[in-house]
């Protein structure tokens, strides 16, 4: 709202000098007193007076109105008419489209001042001309802004919900369209009463508008600039009447367009700038285990305007060559940001600013930029979710994995060429040789993963992180890809943290499991320990909620807490049966039950029948 | 079974292809598909991405004109219904969209847009419009206090909660769900799924519930049809074709299907390769290309859907009593 205020109140003061002309008591604007030609200041007169010896204020303020009242006029109509027509041709398309938006093409081929003479001359100057003018020429741009806007909200969702409803046409352009193309109109309305206003000043200048002796801005100017050497401010009021009425009104614009949206954040404040110095100049020795990666309290903080929030906290997490260990949760879980912590493709705005991640000997966390990028891709490499957005689109596939060979491997590109073969060979990809030279919009999104998989185990690496890589996939070729990435899993002893919101996947692929809620870890095992005999009330809940079978599936009342809205004590109290006042009270520890088996929850040991346990 | 509340018979729906310089092949997305839904009966319509399931839910809802083929709705032809009586209709048929985010107008309070449908056709007096929209959230386990509230300030699983109330509001006898908890995380997933079959229960409504999760609709539904690339490989009572599958489609389906419990896990039939494109489809059978049970016959016919066992289910499958 603030940015509103200013340039507001400028221009409704700017309309209301204006309006207020006639009761403002100013001397009359084309009264002439040739003895006081060229005046300065003076009594009665404080901006002075102009080569007829007219008051100068008076003739600004007045000029103000005509101005301001051909600009607003011709914006307005422009503006009605132009989006009328724009919607009824993005919205009938066809004849209307000819009709409405392809006879506005035809307006843009004629220079704009040469329109302007063709019309004064048939009509003779005046400012009613002007707005004939005027409107015709900014008819074009709001009629294409609003075809545009139309043209893609048509085929929206909730257009359609509208019209299943049963709405009439006339109901879905003005209550549902045309709220939804405002913003755009708004701001081609502000940049056509801004323009006006100049090519109004303009037109009069070349004596093609407003009439002489009325006031207006362009005629001032029209008349300082004969006599600029003997009152060279007689130029300047004029001109910065101009220049503060298009500022503010563009301004103006800008808030009002904001401001209509309901979306726009309340403050878009930028990020508080975050150089937080890594805790611990000295490394904490490696553990000694077997593990290929060794996930350590790791706590992620990202720097909002609503404070610092920690949507991964005490993450612990370990995986061994040749084990799957899949990490579950829903979205808001903090799975996602745990992995990416550790393939350090953090945000710039997400620290992590507790814990290790060991991998071979070295803590991930607290490398540096090249160190990471000899690591990414080589012995440690990511599959995302999307493969057609993490493919380039304007280099063949080959051409992408080659380079992902040679970024860590000194070979020759025909080397490369022959090894990139093997790999979709290796990948299931039929025609090896020739499916190199295709390009990725060319594949079909099954083959896409495999590229990306082929991409990711190009240099034999030790861990493979898995972001969601069959979420937008079909079933049968999810489960395809599954099979492949066991398979290689099998023939590489490579270690594979496999990320994915369903449980069905986990049961399939993944030899332990963690589970996550709200940026911590509440459960972890065997798939079949934790599945067969879940301990949290969570992963309960989680199991009891997939559909499978004869019952009913059970949802989980209420929702994934928002990060900067966690609760204090177990982040699952709201939404468990069993909470009690000590677990809303403080967070509760995760508690290892034996060898890979962790939970957390206070209460898991009454709320499990005892034989489960043993 | 009561007689079915709307009857698709022999739907088609063709593309015009498209092109630069040269027309392209027109896209086959529905070919000859009956579909019949009663009062307070789920059929679930189950299929992989480009199998026509969201374009004939569409054309049953008159929102896509059928190239081919006729519907009733409730004992009446609508396909040349005029306008008038299509917004009429439109009052007893709504829908349901995948994407909690792009069906709500971001622009407007949720309260506006469920009080839409009673508007548009002028059900309440203005005055008792507000308990309406107020009842209609408390339906759907929202509170009525939300009504003054903008989409975005709601979550997916609220969103789509709100998308239920705006379809119910006009009191619709016939609903389809296109894909309602695809897009939801797993624990929401399950109270909207709980919530619809308590509104098919109580309100006795007849609903097409548009999926590919397969145990989703075995839960939810009572028959199933199976579409792939455009047509019906096998339709029958949810259990037995969930139970015992007979197209060899369905089967390499359902055992594709991630499955929690492993005693549940079929032994996977691996498909080859990906599903053809709609624009040229295969001669014969459409899933000869895939099929492990193909044979140089599967490529002469097109296999009519027929019944197979004393079930009910009809299968399109020449080998269906060999592989059976």
């Amino acid at each position: 709202m603030k940015k509103l205020w200013i340039p507001g109140a400028i221009v409704a003061l700017i309309i209301l000098l204006a309006i207020a002309a006639p009761i403002l008591g100013l001397a009359d604007p084309v009264r002439q007193d040739i003895a006081n030609r060229l005046a300065g200041p003076m009594a009665g007169s404080p901006l002075g007076r102009d080569e007829f010896g007219r008051d100068v204020l008076s003739r600004l303020i007045w000029g103000a109105r005509t101005s301001l009242g051909v600009a607003f006029a011709s914006a307005i109509i422009a503006g009605v008419i132009g989006t009328a027509f724009g919607l009824i041709g993005g919205w009938f398309r066809g004849l209307g489209e000819i009709l409405t938006v392809r006879s506005m093409d035809i307006i843009l081929c004629f220079p704009p001042v040469l329109l302007a003479l063709l019309v004064v001359t048939l009509m003779g100057p005046g400012a009613g001309t002007l707005i004939l003018v005027l409107s015709v020429l900014y008819l074009p741009g709001f009629a294409r802004v609003t075809y545009a806007e139309v043209l893609s909200a048509r085929s929206l969702d909730y257009v359609e919900a509208v019209r299943a409803l049963g709405a009439p046409t006339w109901r879905i352009l003005f209550r549902t369209v045309l709220p939804n193309v405002a913003g755009p109109v708004l701001v081609q309305l502000s940049l056509a009463v801004a323009s006006a206003v100049v090519l109004e000043s303009g037109l009069s200048f070349l004596g093609l508008g407003v009439v002489p002796p009325a006031p207006s801005w362009g005629l001032m100017i029209r008349g300082a600039r004969a006599t600029m050497e003997q009152a060279p401010m007689l130029l300047l009021w004029p001109c910065a009447a101009l220049t503060l009425t298009i500022l503010a009104m563009n301004l103006l614009c800008d808030g009002l367009r904001d401001a209509v949206d309901p979306r726009t954040p309340a403050g878009r404040r930028r990020l508080r700038l975050v150089d937080r110095v890594f805790p611990g100049l000295v490394p904490a020795p490696a553990p000694r285990s077997d593990a290929v990666l060794e996930v350590q309290n790791l706590t992620v903080e990202i720097a909002t305007p609503r404070g610092p929030i920690r949507p991964v906290q005490d993450v612990s997490l370990s995986v061994r060559a040749g084990e799957t260990l899949a990490i579950v949760g829903e979205s808001g879980s903090g799975k996602s940001v745990t992995a990416t912590a550790v393939m350090g493709l953090l945000p710039p705005v997400a620290v992590p600013v507790e814990g290790h991640a060991w991998l071979g000997g070295k803590d991930v966390l607290r490398l540096s930029e090249p160190e990471m990028r000899a690591l990414r891709g080589g012995p440690m490499a990511m599959v995302f979710q999307d493969p057609m957005s993490s493919l380039n689109p304007v280099h063949t596939v080959g051409a992408q994995v080659v380079e992902a060979i040679q970024a860590h491997q000194k070979i020759s590109s025909a080397e490369a060429w022959a090894k990139a073969e093997e790999l979709f060979k290796r990948v299931g990809i039929a025609d090896p040789a020739k499916r190199l030279r295709v390009y990725p919009h060319e594949m079909s999104g099954g083959m896409r993963q495999r590229v990306m998989i082929a991409m990711g185990i190009a240099n034999n690496p030790k861990l493979l992180i898995c972001d969601e890589p069959t979420t937008a996939l079909d079933v049968t070729v999810q489960a395809q890809i599954l099979d492949l990435l066991n398979d290689l899993k099998r023939e590489t002893g490579m270690a594979m943290i496999f990320i994915t919101h369903s449980l069905g996947v986990v049961s399939e692929i993944a030899d332990r499991v963690a589970v996550m809620y709200a940026g911590q870890v509440v459960e972890q095992g065997r798939v079949e320990e934790v599945f067969g005999n879940p301990l949290h009330p969570y992963t309960r809940a989680l199991l009891a909620a997939v559909p499978e079978g004869e019952e009913p599936p059970l949802g989980i009342p209420g929702i994934v807490p928002p990060p900067h809205n966690f609760p204090v004590g177990c982040r699952f109290a709201p939404r468990c049966r069993f909470a009690t006042a000590a677990c809303e009270a403080a967070p509760p520890p995760l508690e290892a039950i034996r060898a890979e088996r962790q939970v957390r929850c206070i209460r898991w040991h009454e709320l499990t029948p005892t034989e489960a346990v043993a | 079974m009561n007689a079915p509340l709307i009857e698709a018979v022999g739907l088609s729906k063709t593309f015009p292809g498209k092109g630069l310089f040269r027309k392209g092949r027109p896209v086959q997305a529905v070919k000859h598909i009956d579909a019949s839904v009663a009062r307070g009966e789920a059929v679930g319509v189950v299929g992989e991405s480009g199998s026509g399931k969201s374009t004939l839910g569409r054309m049953m809802l008159g929102l896509m004109p059928a190239t081919e083929g006729s519907v009733r709705f409730d004992g009446k032809l609508v396909n040349d219904a005029s306008r008038a009586e299509w917004r009429r209709l439109r009052r007893r048929m709504q829908i349901v969209f995948q994407d909690p985010y792009g069906s709500l107008d971001p622009r407007r309070r949720v309260g506006d847009q469920i009080a839409d449908g009673i508007s548009i056709h002028g059900l309440l007096p203005s005055r008792k419009r507000e308990r309406r929209v107020a009842e209609l959230l408390n339906k759907v386990g929202l509170d009525p206090a939300h009504a003054q509230r903008f989409p975005h300030e709601f979550s997916g699983g609220q969103r789509q909660r709100i998308g239920i109330a705006r379809a119910l509001s006009t009191g619709p006898d016939f609903l389809v769900a296109d894909e309602p908890v695809s897009a939801l995380d797993v624990s929401i997933q399950a109270q909207v799924i709980q919530l619809l079959g308590e509104l098919r229960r109580d309100l006795g409504l007849a609903m097409l519930f548009i999926s590919h999760d397969l145990p989703v609709v075995a839960n939810l539904c009572d028959r199933v049809i199976v579409m792939y690339l455009g047509r019906v490989m096998e339709e029958g009572t949810a259990r037995s074709v969930f139970a015992r599958p007979v197209h060899p489609y369905t089967r390499a389906l359902l055992s594709a299907t991630p499955m929690l419990d492993p005693a549940r896990r079929a032994r996977r039939i691996l498909l080859q390769g990906d599903p053809p494109s709609p624009s040229n489809p295969p001669s014969g059978c459409v899933f000869r290309t895939r099929c492990a049970h193909a044979r140089d016959a599967c490529a002469e016919v097109v296999p009519e859907l027929r019944p197979f066992g004393d079930a009910g289910t009809r299968v399109a499958c020449i080998r269906a009593e060999e592989i059976a």
